[in-house]
């Protein structure tokens, strides 16, 4: 276990604070009033669990199964259930984003560097690489998966919702009924109600007015997802391209809204929504407004 | 995006796979101090009869804050501008008619051949109402509220309580309420004793000063059930006793020939009816009952509101009405057609006239909302929701009333004439709702 590896415990006012460090993001659980044991239970299961999704489906990781995927491009590789849900729901996406979502894009990476400056790669360069991109050209026959050469996958579009949603239904299971918030990298859920009517307090991030004063949802139950590309995008010939790809051209979304947060039953509802939202560029709010849930626009 | 309309519910069900068959919670959450907390729906209404009858031009600002933690405070404002004439419940005769104006101070004429409209109907309301919500415990709602209106003759004062448990994972919701109010009638040119005669221009003498008051004490219990992720049950009983003056003051009967039918003539002396009509009757307590059942289904994105309310009361009407309406997502907007049956019993003292020489009965009243009628309203509205993410709306619909009076109350040249006009109206309103 590496030195990230840890959870450490703190008792705050009227409820506990569990902290470690996962999928490359500070990852928070709030623990309602309960027996500190059961507080160090829950925060050791979430934690685990965190590890485990991250383990299984990290691209960057070389015993991961997305990694052995990747290895195994041209080949068939057989998947567990829960990768072969996960291929699931990602094509659904792909489907209701008309192809602008595609778990397959990741390649085009390789020619974007989204650092505020203006380099943008040639038409050339991308046409390439798009040579490798689109889940149509993926065969899937549950539980078989078969990419071709020079293709990948990368899951990092939806495994930390994921994740978080798996997160809240374990810790329900441990403790029935307790109010847990799990947040990783600002992401959150929560399934139970806390007791005596408090409520988590969770800030957006204001991105654009500095200094201006942050917002703060009340969260009684259900989550929050963030999109956004504060710090990430390109600017050039008058437009803003955010770091979000549109898998079928293999450019940034233009003049996509800098950050999108949305509330839904879970977590993996709301990313999705806000991912869906941002591919949609200056229409983004359309459809936000469209989807009926309760969004915040920056 | 192909199917925008179908994005949340295709969304729900992939997610549900993903996660496996797990409970879903809905979610609640609302931002603090979001803009200044307050929002405000605001409309302006109009409403108008045919054939010259009752418009009514109405204002109202509703104004919303929300303090966070579920508390809210709600008040909202209306003024009307009614203006118009309504049937005054004397029957149509082959001759013109001459009526003692309420105030007691004119005549006014109807030519033959039509229905007696009392045309001094004119009145300007006032109406605040306000409410606060919040919870009371966990799982518990509390909410109170008082109102007040007041027109020319007219003063409304009422008040109400509530109380809501949420259970089965706040799936279910049950609520116990009591609202009571009283209502001032204090009438132009007095209050006619029941079924004293209209007199002559001048004469009070069947008429009483001051004002007489209504209570009304209304007990409800509902019960509210979410029975899928896209269909809600709502059912309501209600209860409500209403005691005191329940008659309208301005409403007449025409006393009839028992052979023509025809209103037996009179001749004033001075200026004052040219027929016999007395005043209406009404019992001074009502007692009713009703229960209302409601489903909210969303098939994607469309949402689908069907109601149904039954309603009996211990004057002898019967009620029934069913609604549906549909609510489809129009780019950044909805349109919603609407369709809406109401049909309903006379009350057993309903009598389109009194007939000479016969019996006078303890209650009578011509007014045609008691009679038996039916009536549909066609609708449509449109919403549009802007870039601030205030919306505005503009809703129009169609009312058309259909009444019969009972064959055997019709006697002689009634038969000739029309005994209960329909009536149809013209309804538009226009709402913006928004926040700061």
């Amino acid at each position: 276990m590496n030195a990230s590896c840890a959870a450490t415990l703190t008792r705050d006012t009227d409820h506990w604070v569990g902290r470690f460090v996962a999928m490359a993001s500070p990852c928070e659980v709030l623990i309602d009033n309960g027996p500190s044991s059961l507080a160090q239970q829950v925060l050791n299961a979430v934690a685990a669990e965190a590890w485990r999704i991250e383990r299984r489906f990290s691209r960057y990781r070389i015993d991961s199964a997305v990694h052995n995927i990747n290895e195994n491009a041209g080949c068939e590789t057989v998947v567990d259930d829960e990768c072969a849900n996960l291929l699931d729901f990602a094509a659904t996406l792909t489907r209701l984003s008309d192809g602008a979502f595609d778990i397959t894009s990741g390649v085009l990476r390789k020619a974007w560097t989204f650092d505020g400056g203006e380099h943008v790669p040639s038409q050339l360069q991308l046409d390439a690489l798009l040579e490798s991109v689109g889940w149509h050209k993926v065969e899937w026959r549950r539980p078989i998966l078969k990419l071709q050469r020079g293709m990948q996958i990368d899951l990092g579009g939806i495994g930390k919702e994921y994740a978080v949603d798996a997160a809240a239904l374990l810790a329900e299971r441990i403790a029935p009924g307790l109010s847990c918030l799990i947040n990783f990298g600002g992401d959150v859920a929560v399934r139970n109600a806390r007791q005596g009517g408090k409520q988590w307090r969770v800030g957006i991030e204001n991105c654009t007015r500095m200094g201006a004063a942050d917002r703060v949802v009340q969260l009684t139950r259900g989550a929050l997802a963030t999109s956004g590309d504060s710090r990430r995008f390109v600017f050039r010939g008058g437009h803003r391209y955010s770091h979000i790809l549109d898998a079928r051209t293999g450019w940034p979304v233009r003049n996509a809204p800098h950050s999108i947060t949305v509330a839904a039953d879970t977590c993996t509802q709301a990313g999705t929504i806000t991912t869906l939202a941002m591919l949609q560029g200056e229409n983004a709010e359309q459809m936000l407004r469209a989807s009926g849930m309760r969004y915040w626009m920056q | 995006m192909k199917d925008n309309e179908n994005l949340s519910a295709a969304l729900a069900a992939a997610t549900c796979a993903l996660l496996g068959s797990a409970v879903t919670t809905p979610v609640a959450a609302q931002e603090e101090g979001s803009g200044s907390g307050w929002s405000f729906d605001s409309t302006l209404l109009y409403y108008g009869e045919s054939d010259d009858r009752v418009r009514d031009i109405s204002a109202a600002v509703a104004a919303l804050r929300d303090f966070g933690d579920e508390r809210k405070l709600s008040a909202t404002l209306t003024a009307d501008t009614l203006t118009g004439a309504s049937a005054s419940g004397a029957i149509a005769l082959n001759r013109p008619q001459t009526f003692t104006s309420p105030s007691g101070r004119a005549v006014y004429t109807t030519a033959a051949g039509d229905v007696p409209l009392d045309d001094t109907f004119l009145d300007t309301r006032f109406a605040l109402n306000a409410s606060w919500t919040q919870p009371l415990a966990r799982l518990y709602t509390f909410s109170a509220g008082v109102g007040f209106s007041t027109e020319y003759d007219y003063t409304h004062l009422g008040a109400n309580l509530a109380l809501a448990r949420d259970f089965n994972k706040r799936n279910t919701t049950l609520s116990a309420g009591v609202a009571w109010s009283q209502d001032d009638v204090d009438p132009v040119g007095g209050r006619p004793l029941p079924l004293s005669q209209m007199l002559d221009v001048g004469n009070n003498g069947n008429k009483r000063g001051g004002g007489e008051s209504k209570d009304v004490l209304d007990l409800l219990l509902g019960f509210t059930q979410v029975l899928n992720r896209t269909t809600v049950l709502r059912v309501n009983y209600s209860y409500s006793d209403s005691s005191g003056y329940l008659n309208d003051p301005y409403k007449l009967l025409s006393v009839v020939d028992p052979l023509t039918g025809d209103t037996l003539a009179r001749a004033p002396i001075g200026q004052g009816p040219d027929g016999v009509y007395l005043f209406e009757s009404r019992p001074d307590k009502r007692t009713k009952q009703s229960l209302y059942a409601e489903v909210k289904h969303a098939f994607g994105t469309p949402v689908m509101h069907l109601a149904y309310r039954y309603m009996t009361d211990d004057w002898g009407i019967d009620s029934n009405t069913l609604e549906v309406r549909l609510r489809w997502p129009l780019g950044a907007g909805y349109i919603e057609p609407q369709l809406r049956y109401y049909t309903q019993s006379a009350a057993d003292f309903y009598r389109a006239s009194l007939v000479s020489g016969a019996a006078l009965p303890r209650y009578a009243s011509a007014d045609f909302r008691l009679g038996d009628f039916d009536a549909t309203t066609i609708g449509i509205k449109y919403g549009h929701g802007t870039a601030s993410g205030n919306e505005w709306s503009i809703r129009a619909e169609y009312y058309q009333q259909n009444g019969t009076v009972p064959r055997e109350q019709i006697i002689g040249n009634q038969a000739n004439r029309e005994q209960y006009p329909d009536l149809s109206a013209i309804i538009v309103q226009f709402g913006y709702r928004f926040s700061l």
